[in-house]
């Protein structure tokens, strides 16, 4: 893992924290979400992220115009055969990164909800499998929300990890215009692992021990994110499940093999800031800060285990 | 060396006192071993070790109370085992006044084991029973607490609440196991809990008949409140008080001091026919408790049938024969603390029956005085007499004079050369002893025959049955009314034929006869026949018609199912329970230990964030290069492992890494004192 986070670290300087929760986002099996402004190196991660992995990458740009077909893929007809065959779309890969994944439109975003709910595609009554390992990074703009369509919240519960990386801090910003030059970022990124090896690290982080009176804490926070008087809506089962596989992601990060409360409280923001609704009508950057403030303020009231 | 913890030195004692007591309990160890025993008990209690510093003298103290048992043993004064209990008894005193270490502990539980062994050889009453059941919990509930003492470092407080509660739960669920185990397990040996005992603790043998009864005698015996006769009567009287007769013997001679019979033993059978009878008989079966003491079979007035008695023994029942005595007597042939019987009595208001039981020479011997009876005495008869000769109305004469001039009084006089001379005309007061005589005698000398009646009078109800009391013994007159028999008529006053203890103690006993009554019924002699009844109980309906029976299934009913059902659910949570136990206890370790970490991080005044743990302190001052991190991390890390991670810290593990730190805090004061006086010269200068 660590090996993995340096060569992200290559390609994304100056942002050590973030680097380490895409790779624990990826060790758990979860999806990513990155909400930044544009230019921060959002795709430079993804593509990093791939190289390091070795696995397989396609990049979709989502448009208001982008059908489910043309990420799905579709039945084309040969004329020689006069049969129909299945031609993949780039959803087709293990590494699938959605760029500016709100501008597209619902259906487009809903086919690929399937994709990253059940790691297959359902076409023409066919089911077909995507790959193994199959994460999607998946990134929005906050800032300029004009032909968007926000993703439902539905959508956004499935995503384990919803990241936003910021600017550089200036002495890193400087450094990049020193050293960087003519070259891409991502041509120093050598793979370190491959899918085998990410699939054996993924049932490591799934045999990792979480205690019993761990898991009453994590409910317990859920349970005071339900009855916070400024959510709207709180933690759902599923987010307790992400929350669970984060922090045992997390404590393997940890070099441990077994979750503390503290592996809870890290990834408490970075899983559930995305899944609460706010009662206030807010949205975009204040919203995100509003949730992450509300979320982080809850794991310091609710009592950890001893 | 570390200071013993008081209390668990106390519930030590408190268990030897209890093994102690489960042999004392039998009555029969000998006084002065009670009383070494109980001083030495006291002193314990009070913390005194005498021992601890005459550990010589009290060795030799004990080689010579060994040679004294031994010889009392090979004099045959002492049954081994009592000999081997007393000696058990004084080893434990010794052990306990001596210096509270870990060997005494061990000796002390050691020689407990060793008394409640005995006890059991002893006796096996409900008493026992009770002393064993507080042995097991108290020497448990020391020697746990003497393990975590053990565990805990020194200066340190023992976690006694925390101990003894799960501990306290756990002892219940071992008693509650054991009383399932002993109604469950198949019994092996019907004499299992033990024989059944010799007269217990205060049950000094009390209503004994004598051949003779001899005026002058103690009157204490009125107010022991000791049951000596359980008895359940067909068809039922139902009333609260029974107050009838029960008469064990009669006496036809008087020789001025004592009454005697002219009769020795008859005949010996299985039963033994007094008065035959075709009328409807009052059926008793009767048991008589060690209390009583004697041999002689009691029965009802008056007795018509007695026999098919059960001897128990300490090795089992047996069957008893029966033997006629003179004066109407029988007795048991078999030696024993306590026999079961059968006794038929004609109902109070049977018609006459000829004295048929009654041989000649005891018929000639109902007129017979003393040799030197005083003359007042037949002077005194005629004169209230007045010429009256019904037999009958001539006793009532006596008596209506008798409780009219006479007192009732326990106290004695002291030996008396006449004591009826001194009862009629010197003191005027006596006891039912000294009432009944003077009647028989005021009667005979005016030619009427009569007799003395010596048994209980009373009976009070308890459990659908009667008892009778130590204190119930009582002694009548038999008038010879010729053409009826004899009828019995009581020259005491009413109000003190019965017992006359206090009324708490004698309702006090009756509670501790009601459950010891249960307790010899479901305990002692519960045996394998009583497990196969409550098995089909449980299996079978109550009241199922006999033709029913033949047409129904073999199937177990659905109460059975149900039973089966409660039971492996019970089993099962307690399963859970248990299975949870230990990994319950270990995180409260790890938690006790962080407890701990952060009492001396507070003490040191280490700044901590609201709400953060140590888990988030650590790394906080790792990043801040502070220099507690060092001895900070790897404790934070054992303390992760031993709370979440299952691996529990080895013993001794948290106090090293709880020195490691104290000694990183203390360095740190150290530099923080010194910090100040190294920043006061820069800060100067630049002034």
């Amino acid at each position: 893992m660590e090996r993995l986070a340096a060569q992200l670290g290559r390609a994304v300087q100056g942002k050590p924290v973030e680097v380490q929760r895409v790779v624990t986002c990826v060790v758990a099996g979860g999806h990513l979400l990155l909400e930044d402004m544009p230019g921060v190196g959002k795709t430079t991660l993804a593509e990093a992220l791939a190289r390091a992995c070795a696995l397989s990458f396609s990049r979709i740009q989502f448009t208001a115009d982008l059908l489910p077909a043309d990420i799905l893929g579709a039945q084309v007809f040969h004329s020689q055969t006069a049969t129909f065959s299945f031609r993949p779309g780039p959803l087709f890969r293990q590494l699938v990164l959605a760029d500016e994944l709100n501008r597209a439109p619902p259906r487009t975003q809903s086919a690929l909800l399937e994709g990253m709910a059940q790691g297959q595609v359902s076409l023409d009554g066919e089911t077909h499998p995507l790959p193994s390992p199959f994460t999607v990074v998946a990134t929005q703009n906050p800032v300029d929300f004009s032909g968007t369509y926000p993703l439902p919240d539905s959508q956004l519960d499935r995503f384990l990890v919803r990241l936003s990386l910021g600017h550089p801090a200036p002495d890193v910003e400087a450094r990049l215009l020193t050293t960087r030059g003519a070259a891409s970022p991502l041509a120093s990124v050598e793979a370190v692992t491959g899918p085998e090896e990410l699939a054996s690290l993924r049932d490591f982080a799934a045999e990792v021990k979480l205690d019993a009176s761990v898991a009453e804490y994590v409910v317990r926070l859920a349970r005071a994110t339900r009855e916070h008087g400024d959510l709207e809506r709180g933690a759902s089962t599923r987010a307790v499940l992400a929350l669970g596989s984060a922090a045992r992601a997390q404590a393997l990060w940890e070099g441990r093999d077994f979750v503390t409360p503290g592996d809870v409280r890290t990834m408490l923001v970075p899983c559930w800031a995305h899944r609460v609704l706010l009662r206030s009508a807010v949205q975009g950057v204040s919203a995100r800060d509003e949730a992450a403030h509300l979320v982080e303020e809850l794991s310091r009231k609710v009592a950890a285990p001893r | 060396m570390k200071r013993p913890l008081r209390l668990r030195l106390v519930l030590r004692d408190l268990g030897a006192g209890a093994a102690f007591g489960a042999m004392a309990v039998s009555g029969q160890l000998p006084l002065w071993v009670l009383g070494v025993f109980l001083l030495s008990l006291v002193l314990a209690l009070c913390d005194v070790r005498l021992v601890a510093r005459h550990s010589r003298l009290s060795a030799l103290l004990l080689v010579i109370a060994a040679v004294l048992l031994g010889l009392r043993l090979t004099s045959g004064a002492m049954n081994a085992v009592v000999a081997a209990c007393a000696f058990a008894g004084l080893i434990s005193a010794q052990r306990m006044l001596s210096t509270p270490d870990a060997p005494a502990d061990g000796q002390t539980h050691l020689t407990g084991l060793l008394m409640v062994a005995g006890g059991a050889a002893l006796s096996g009453d409900m008493t026992y029973a009770l002393c064993l059941i507080a042995f097991g919990v108290l020497a448990s509930l020391s020697l746990a607490l003497g393990v975590v003492e053990a565990a805990v470092p020194d200066g340190e407080p023992v976690p006694v609440r925390s101990v003894l509660l799960p501990l306290s739960g756990g002892l219940t669920f071992a008693v509650a196991g054991a009383m399932a185990f002993f109604i469950l397990f198949p019994r092996l040996n019907w004499a299992m809990v033990g024989p059944r005992s010799a007269p217990g603790f205060g049950a000094v043998s009390s209503a004994g008949f004598s051949d003779t009864v001899r005026l002058g005698g103690a009157g204490t015996i009125k107010s022991n409140p000791r049951v000596v006769l359980r008895a359940t009567l067909t068809p039922d009287p139902g009333r609260e008080e029974l107050d009838a007769y029960w008469v064990g013997r009669t006496y036809d001679t008087f020789d001025g001091q004592e009454w005697t019979n002219v009769v020795g033993a008859l005949r010996t059978e299985r039963q033994i026919t007094l008065r035959p009878a075709s009328d409807t008989l009052l059926h008793q079966r009767v048991e008589l408790l060690p209390a009583y003491g004697g041999r002689t079979l009691v029965a009802l007035e008056s007795p018509s049938r007695l026999g098919n008695a059960v001897a128990l023994t300490p090795t089992g029942t047996r069957a008893s024969t029966v033997q006629l005595h003179g004066g109407g007597e029988v007795r048991f042939t078999i030696t024993a603390p306590a026999y079961t019987y059968e006794a038929y009595s004609l109902p109070p208001d049977a018609k006459a029956v000829t004295a048929s039981g009654l041989r000649s020479e005891e018929r000639d011997q109902l007129l017979a005085l003393p040799e030197h009876l005083d003359p007042r005495v037949a002077q005194m008869a005629a004169q209230v007499l007045n010429g009256e000769k019904e037999p009958l109305a001539a006793a009532r004469k006596l008596v209506s004079h008798l409780q009219r001039d006479y007192a009732y009084t326990l106290e004695q006089g002291g030996p008396q050369e006449d004591p009826l001379a001194d009862f009629l005309f010197v003191r005027k007061a006596g006891h039912c002893e000294h009432f009944a005589t003077a009647l028989t005698v005021l009667l005979r000398t005016q030619g009427i025959s009569a007799r003395l009646a010596t048994g209980f009078f009373g009976g009070a109800r308890m459990d659908g049955g009667y008892l009778v009391r130590a204190g119930d013994a009582h002694a009548w007159t038999h008038v010879f009314v010729p053409g009826r028999g004899f009828v019995t008529v009581d020259a005491t006053p009413p109000s003190h034929r019965t017992s006359q203890g206090s009324v708490l103690l004698e309702k006090l006993l009756a509670l501790y006869e009601a459950v010891e009554g249960r307790w010899r019924q479901s305990v002692v002699d519960y045996s394998f026949r009583d497990q196969f009844e409550l098995a089909s109980k449980l299996v079978r309906p109550p009241r199922r018609p006999a033709e029913a029976t033949s047409t129904s299934s073999r199937l177990p009913p659905a109460r059975a199912w149900v039973t089966a059902a409660v039971v492996a659910f019970l089993v099962w949570r307690l399963g859970r329970i248990v299975a949870r136990w230990p990994r319950r206890a270990l995180r409260l370790e790890a938690t006790r230990f962080l407890d701990r970490v952060d009492a001396q991080l507070a003490r040191a005044q280490v700044q901590r964030l609201e709400g953060e743990s140590l888990e988030d302190l650590t790394p906080r001052l790792a990043r801040e290069g502070h220099p507690l991190a060092l001895a900070l991390t790897p404790l934070t890390r054992r303390y992760l492992e031993a709370r979440f991670g299952g691996r529990a810290l080895r013993e001794g593990e948290a106090e090293h890494l709880l020195g490691t730190l104290r000694r990183a805090l203390e360095a740190e004061a150290a530099r923080r004192t010194a910090e100040p006086t190294g920043q006061a010269g820069p800060t100067a200068r630049a002034s």
